[in-house]
């Protein structure tokens, strides 16, 4: 019986190849999807369970409330924080402080010469805390002289050549530092993004120039391995006491007035991806993001189900006969139904198959675009191949049990007299159905065209710059000299220096008094011609002018700058209009010498300043977060802290050959340094580099879920236009033309997809609503993304059954009437 | 009114070829009432689609209504049919998605009848085959001399100049069967051209005239008291 029962079913198949082909292709594009969903999904949820005994670790999470405009929440802490928590905590094993972030040290060998952006500047202890396997050398050793660099396997290979260089020398920052081990590339479900990692006994390493910044410099992650048996939660209960002890007295008196609140968290290595801060060594991941996702994911494959179950249905009459003969040889119900089952279970079981394969031939573009090494090994990957398979037969057993029970209800003595098939309640459903797919359809390409908007905005419109043929160039620092060498080429507009504060890149702030009032502000240090090359202009009063010398703190010495502010500031201040704040004197502390090595020096005497001029609210950071009142002075230009980018102006018809110019004079006056330029707007591109991604995503499964949704439809208007051949001979024999039958079937088809609009756009408009919460500036849900959205999915609806439409209504109605 | 001259129809396949009619010639008059008669496969069907504009011939002349219609292409045969002419079927072909009252309502769909005036005409016509009490039921709800009744309305109500039957009573019993020959009778008295095929000797006793088609040829012709 079985073997009767698979031969109907793989000729059934056969002869219906257009049919089958359709049916197959749809479930194994929306399970492939599936797959590599549930694959990045599973990914971004086991961070850094690889560690051995990760259960132990934390990241210390430093949160600071008190007068400051927002409250800080970042994964970075003092230098000395590690350890003062050994001193205090016996049940602390290991701990190890990293710093990851801001500019890449120049690593040079030979002919390589490059900003390493993979750099990590560590504690010895690192790999005790975070073990990982070696290739060559003992890690958990290897960085305990100050000239040490541990490579991974891959930084091996990109400097020397070679899996295991021990003993070989690199160039750091002009520093020769031995190679004293080589790990195993960092798995890409990593939070640490290392192929150097420099000893923090280094001299010149980060953590050791940082970590003299005092009690308010959080610039370092610390991380602590508990001893086996000791237990996280029970530590934390104990860290208020210990902030209460030893840290705010020093916070205290450096900042009396700030009134600041310190909170220690301990954060599970494996949260540090979930849980972001800023500070983070690789950019987190957002849970209710990849929610979001799964459920597209989950929604993937409910449009290629429900394709499954429309196509299934839609050629019951197909096998109306084959049921009533069986029926009337004595087949039950409960047979036929059997039947019908096993055979959309050998329809998924080639889906799966099909999807299998896609999946693997799509996967190293999708680690591509999302730079992420996910490996998709189903054989030996005993708990993902049980849930496709789970999964598969899931989605073959939900979706056939409806078509089983259509076709199974058949009864034999009207389909084999040739009665009518079925009602319209059948009909019904699989309008329903199709609503629900053209649903989700428009859903996703809002979402995506929300997505897409956002960021256009984010990267153009919200920083209230103009960064069009702008090229930054760091160098630490910035000088005079360089910036009057740059200035001097032809293809230069423009060009001036500007601290990292300036360009958002961290940042830093002060309290300042004015007529009274205490307010806590950013400040950031800048150049003459900064604005003016970004094209920011004055809102009231002026720019600062390098012809006039009191501007330049450089020259003025211990006596206080004047100072411009933006919008936010005058808000700040309470002012009606930028015109109000000119004028106004404000007390601020003025470091003539301002090095963060040198914060933890006595709080700098007060200095009062006139604000000369207003300028509108402008950001480099990212439109997640508020344009900060802000104010900005021409400063000495000391260190990397004062002066870390010039910023050029170009000459757009003289890019080509004003770049080489530029990275010549670099290379004259830097002494060797590898040369690191960006041109603004890709600069900016970093902060949104997930959003990318997302948006990518999301366009990705929205065609997906269009094409699987078109080859439904298709092969539904192929069979609506067959079932209704009778009832379009009899409009042709009444008088329609062909036109009239085109736009009746036309208009019929267009219906479900104007319901599945009002259906999807509330639910659109909730979840991208959510969405641009997350943005301080965003762009408003636009009505006519809403309108593009329904009539791209209308035209696609038509343009995918405008075939078999058109093809009908020309027939001739004595074929019709005939068919009958 | 009607005028064939020579006209022959054959069916191609990529393997057979069949001569459904052949040299065909007859003349039917404005109100006269037709019946073709003749066995299964006689060319009968063939005939009345040709009639009806619903085909073309392959070879010969077609006059309808005073013009040569054998080459008009598919759109200029579509205005004329929706203009002159009226379908009754023995399958009734009523479709099932729609009302009785619908399914009447789209003969007068394509002819841009204003839509207070067609709800008039379908009452009307509704009226005048007594299935007016029926009008929002569903072609399914309906027994067959009731539906072909509706076929008949759906025939009707456009006023046409000619109603082509093929086998209007072929599947309905001897009193609706009756019925319906009275409405067909009714409509050649008012001078509507009526050509009707049918097995039955008697309903074909209601024509003016029976044509006799064998193996796609007209074999006789017989003149009947009018």
């Amino acid at each position: 019986m079985f073997r009767n029962y698979l031969a109907a079913a793989l000729r059934n198949l056969t002869r219906n190849g257009l049919y089958a082909g359709i049916t197959i292709a749809g479930l194994a594009i929306g399970f492939a999807a599936a797959i590599l969903i549930g694959l990045y999904v599973r990914h971004e949820l086991t961070y850094d369970q690889f560690v051995p005994g990760h259960g132990q670790v934390y990241l210390v999470n430093l949160k600071i409330t008190g007068a400051i405009d927002q409250p800080i929440n970042e994964d970075t802490t003092t230098a000395d924080l590690a350890d003062q928590l050994k001193l205090d905590f016996p049940q602390i094993q290991y701990t190890a402080r990293l710093i990851g972030t801001g500019f890449p040290p120049a690593v040079r060998r030979g002919d390589i010469n490059v900003g390493e952006q993979n750099f990590i500047w560590a504690d010895p202890d690192v790999f005790k805390v975070m073990p990982v396997p070696a290739v060559a050398g003992d890690p958990a050793t290897a960085l305990e002289a100050p000239d040490a660099v541990v490579l991974s396997r891959s930084g091996a290979r990109k400097y020397f050549g070679r899996d295991a260089p021990i003993g070989g020398v690199l160039q750091v920052d002009g520093h020769p530092m031995r190679v004293t081990a080589v790990i195993e590339d960092l798995p890409s479900n990593s939070h640490l993004r290392g192929d150097v990692f420099g000893s923090s006994k280094a001299a010149f390493s980060a953590i050791s120039q940082y970590g003299r910044g005092g009690a308010l410099s959080n610039v370092v992650a610390t991380y602590i391995r508990l001893k086996p048996g000791a237990s996280g939660p029970e530590m934390q209960a104990e860290l208020p006491g210990f902030v209460a002890k030893r840290i705010m007295p020093a916070i205290n008196e450096q900042a009396p007035n700030e009134h600041l609140h310190e909170v220690f968290t301990l954060k599970p290595l494996t949260s540090i991806h979930l849980e972001t801060a800023s500070g983070d060594l690789k950019p987190g991941a957002d849970v209710k993001v990849l929610a979001g996702i799964a459920v597209i994911g989950v929604l993937i494959v409910l449009v290629a189900a429900i394709n499954f179950v429309t196509l299934m249905t839609a050629r019951a009459s197909r096998r109306a006969v084959e049921v009533g003969v069986r029926k009337a040889v004595g087949a039950e119900r409960r047979d036929l139904i059997v039947q019908f089952m096993g055979e959309a279970l050998v329809y998924v079981a080639i889906a799966l198959v099909v999807a299998v394969a896609l999946a693997e031939l799509v996967l190293p573009g999708v680690n591509a675009a999302l730079q992420r090494k996910i490996a998709f090994d189903y054989l030996s990957d005993l708990p993902l191949l049980a849930s496709m398979i789970a999964v598969a037969a899931g989605v073959g057993l939900l979706a056939g049990i409806y078509p089983a029970l259509v076709l199974s209800a058949f009864r034999p003595a009207l389909v084999l007299k040739g009665g009518p098939i079925e009602g319209a309640g059948g009909a019904r459903v699989r309008q329903l159905l199709v609503v629900a797919q053209f649903a989700v359809l428009i859903t996703l390409v809002l979402s995506t065209l929300t997505i897409y908007r956002q960021t256009v905005f984010a990267l153009k419109d919200a920083t209230h710059t103009d960064k069009d043929q702008v090229v930054m160039l760091f160098a630490s620092p910035c000088t005079d000299t360089l910036r009057d060498a740059v200035r001097a080429l032809p293809g230069v507009v423009g060009a001036g220096c500007a601290s990292p504060y300036a360009i958002s890149f961290g940042d830093t702030i002060d309290e300042i008094t004015t007529g009274g009032r205490l307010l806590t502000t950013h400040f950031a240090p800048v150049d003459f011609g900064f604005f003016e090359v970004y094209g920011v202009k004055p809102l009231a009063g002026r720019l600062f002018e390098e012809s006039r010398p009191g501007d330049d703190a450089a020259r003025t010495g211990a006596t206080a700058p004047p100072i411009v502010v933006n919008q936010s500031f005058v808000r700040a201040l309470g002012l009606a209009s930028p015109q109000a704040a000119l004028g106004h004197q404000i007390v601020w502390h003025y470091r003539p010498n301002f090095r963060l090595a040198q914060n933890d020096a006595p709080a700098p005497p007060s200095a009062s300043s006139e604000i000369v001029g207003v300028v509108p609210d402008f950001t480099f950071g990212s439109a997640r977060d508020l344009i900060p009142p802000t104010y900005y002075y021409v400063a000495a230009k000391n260190d990397l802290v004062t002066s870390v980018v010039l910023n050029i102006k170009l000459d757009p018809s003289r890019v080509a050959e004003t770049l080489p110019a530029i990275d010549r004079v670099w290379d004259r006056t830097s002494g060797g340094l590898p040369v690191q330029r960006f041109f603004a707007d890709q600069f900016l591109l970093r902060l949104y580099i997930d959003t990318l991604i997302q948006g990518a995503f999301i366009a990705v499964c929205a065609l997906i879920a269009v094409s699987i949704a078109c080859l439904g439809l298709f092969a539904l208007s192929a069979y609506t236009a067959e079932r209704r051949t009778k009832e379009i001979g009899v409009r042709k024999a009444m008088g329609a033309s062909s036109g009239d039958i085109l736009k009746l079937l036309l208009w019929q088809f267009s219906q479900p997809v104007l319901i599945a609009c009002l259906v999807a756009w509330p639910i659109a408009w909730l979840a991208m609503n959510w969405w641009l919460q997350g943005f301080a500036y965003r762009v408003d849900l636009a009505p006519w993304t809403f309108l593009a959205s329904g009539a791209a999915a209308v035209v696609i609806a038509l343009a995918t059954v405008l075939a078999h439409a058109w093809r009908v209504s020309r027939a001739k109605p004595v074929g019709a009437l005939r068919y009958e | 009114m009607l005028k064939l001259e020579h006209v022959s129809k054959v069916y191609r396949t990529s393997e057979v070829e069949t001569l459904a009619l052949s040299d065909v010639s007859l003349e039917i008059g404005g109100g006269e009432f037709v019946a073709i008669m003749g066995p299964s496969g006689c060319g009968k069907s063939t005939l009345m689609n040709l009639l009806g504009l619903l085909d073309s011939p392959s070879e010969g002349a077609y006059w309808f209504f005073g013009e040569d219609v054998a080459r008009y292409s598919e759109a200029r045969l579509t205005g004329l049919r929706r203009d002159r002419i009226g379908f009754v079927f023995q399958s009734f072909n009523l479709i099932d998605d729609l009302t009785v009252a619908e399914n009447v309502e789209v003969a007068l769909l394509y002819r841009k009848v204003p839509g207070p005036e067609r709800k008039r005409r379908v009452r009307e016509a509704l009226e005048r085959v007594g299935i007016a009490h029926r009008a929002s039921h569903r072609p399914q709800q309906l027994s067959g001399g009731q539906q072909q009744r509706v076929a008949v309305a759906r025939a009707l109500v456009s006023e046409p100049k000619l109603i082509l039957a093929d086998e209007p009573t072929g599947n309905l019993d001897t009193a609706n069967g009756e019925a319906v020959m009275a409405l067909l009778s009714d409509a050649a008295k008012a001078g509507v051209t009526v050509v009707m095929v049918t097995h039955s000797l008697t309903q074909a006793a209601s024509a003016h005239r029976t044509i006799k088609l064998l193996d796609g040829r007209v074999v006789a012709e017989t003149l009947l008291a009018a």
